[in-house]
């Protein structure tokens, strides 16, 4: 019988995040990607994992200056993702197995896909 | 304390690229050894990052297709069609049967050219000349074919949302299907060579190996993937006409580095059988559909099959001709975390030759 195709989308809290990424690797789901996608206020991350031609989404929305705990310890290939989307978004990854320490892209500019404007920022000041 | 007392010294590091002669394209690794074995590899890429996915809300929706198939230079028909084919999701567009059957026949084409372009790469960087020319000879051919139906070498400016913008007569195609028959020749001369020869076996075998669990946890896709004995193929979602052929999703188990070079062997042989469908149930009729006026607002997934593995695209419209955000995954990306074990526990000489098996595309990775 020909599998057929899936795709399915949850919004989860950030503090749901690795618990419920580490219920798919138990059930044998396999990382696809990370997706930053930024707002004036936010920026939102799209988690998505595959199963045959089943696609899951997990999305959660990040305040500016929020913090979001890494899935490395989870899935080790995360790393990649997680360096690119807080070099280019700005977004603060706590605990990436293997850290670039921002250096993922040195040349290009800091936060450059970020669109968080100046007053959804803390302290640290704007993106860019 | 006498020399023999002191504690041994940790790793050494050798710096690989991002300029080195088997790679084409910037890619760095700090190798940390022991002796002549790699211990561990530290991985960098960003020399040449473009940005392109930034361009996405400043130019017209139509026509960002030309910028999404600048990603790459060999595979720039399908990363045009999978960004048209998640731009017509969210319009809600049906193409027309023979645009869909058109776009089957490109991807496979450049599936063919990927495969031998990387057969010729690959046979150089272990020294096998002969093979490298032999391998780019009869992708000669397949670019001649990409030309006479497309109308150039590197197919730019024939995907189109709502469509293909070329139609080549089934003329056309049935001549240029005696061109790729030839080529199928070819390369089953080439694969006896890969397959057979012992220099090439004694290079490759046992060389750079990922089990099943390891090319799966770590997210690797395509003939990383498929060579460590995983059966994924996005091309099974059956977009395009993929649905309505057969063929065989081509799987190896040893994991190394031979075994990478025979999905890819294995993987032309079934091109060859598609593109021989495609031509013979072409359909008739017409190739577009034309879209106008604004897009709705709206999210898209795509997923793609390229030759290195399988691409995720995904576009958010907002409503108006600019989209808010277009992102690809493109596979040598995800393959990189595999590519990083393949090499633990390598000899340095065998590292250049691991690296080339992923197939790696920094101008994708770096889009």
């Amino acid at each position: 019988m020909t599998e057929r195709e899936t795709q399915t989308l949850e919004e989860i809290e950030v503090s749901n995040l690795v618990p419920t990424v580490d219920a798919l690797r138990v059930a044998g789901w396999r990382l696809v990607q990370v997706l930053g996608i930024s707002a004036a206020d936010h920026t939102e991350l799209n988690y998505s994992f595959g199963l045959g031609l089943q696609h899951k989404i997990l999305r959660l929305k990040v305040a500016a200056g929020a913090e979001v705990p890494s899935i490395t310890d989870v899935f080790l290939a995360a790393y990649l993702y997680e360096n690119e989307i807080r070099d280019l978004f700005g977004v603060k990854i706590e605990r990436i197995a293997v850290d670039w320490l921002g250096k993922v892209y040195e040349p290009v500019q800091g936060k450059a896909f970020s669109k968080i404007t100046v007053a959804a920022t803390s302290s640290e000041g704007g993106p860019r | 304390m006498s020399d023999h007392e002191k504690p041994a010294p940790g790793p050494t590091v050798i710096p690989f690229g991002p300029q080195h002669p088997v790679l084409p394209e910037p890619l760095h690794f700090d190798l940390l050894l022991e002796d002549e074995k790699v211990v561990g590899a530290i991985p960098q890429i960003g020399y040449i990052h473009r940005g392109l996915e930034l361009l996405v809300d400043k130019r017209d929706y139509l026509d960002y297709v030309h910028v999404a198939e600048r990603i790459c230079g060999i595979c720039s028909f399908m990363h045009g069609m999978g960004y048209c084919e998640a731009v017509e999701t969210v319009l809600g567009t049906q193409i027309p049967d023979r645009g869909r059957w058109l776009r089957t026949f490109w991807c496979e084409l450049e599936r063919v050219h990927s495969h031998l372009l990387w057969l010729g790469l690959a046979a150089d960087a272990f020294g096998f000349e002969n093979l490298f020319h032999a391998s780019w000879r009869a992708r000669e051919t397949i670019v001649d074919v990409a030309e006479e139906t497309a109308g150039g070498r590197v197919i730019f400016g024939s995907a189109i949302v709502g469509g293909v913008s070329r139609d080549p007569d089934d003329e056309t195609l049935k001549r240029c299907m005696k061109a790729v028959h030839a080529v199928r020749a070819e390369t089953l001369r080439l694969a006896e060579v890969w397959i057979g020869e012992p220099t090439v076996r004694h290079r490759l075998s046992g060389v750079g190996k990922i089990t099943k669990d390891q090319a799966y946890s770590l997210g690797a896709v395509g003939p990383m993937l498929r060579a460590s004995g995983v059966d994924y193929d996005a091309r099974r979602r059956g977009y395009e006409a993929y649905g309505e052929i057969e063929f065989t999703t081509v799987v190896e188990t040893a994991g190394d580095c031979m075994a990478r070079a025979v999905v890819r062997l294995r993987e032309i042989e079934q091109s060859f059988k598609i593109m021989d469908e495609v031509v013979a149930k072409m359909p008739a009729g017409p190739v577009s559909v034309p879209i106008k006026g604004m897009p709705p607002a709206g999210d898209a997934w795509n997923r793609v099959e390229q030759p290195r593995g399988e691409v995720v695209y995904f576009v958010r419209s907002n409503g108006t001709r600019q989209l808010e955000r277009f992102r690809v995954r493109t596979p040598t990306f995800a393959n990189i975390p595999a590519m990083v074990e393949a090499i633990k526990g390598a000899s340095l000489a065998d590292v250049p030759t691991i690296i080339l098996t992923i197939d790696p595309c920094i101008s994708c990775t770096e889009r």
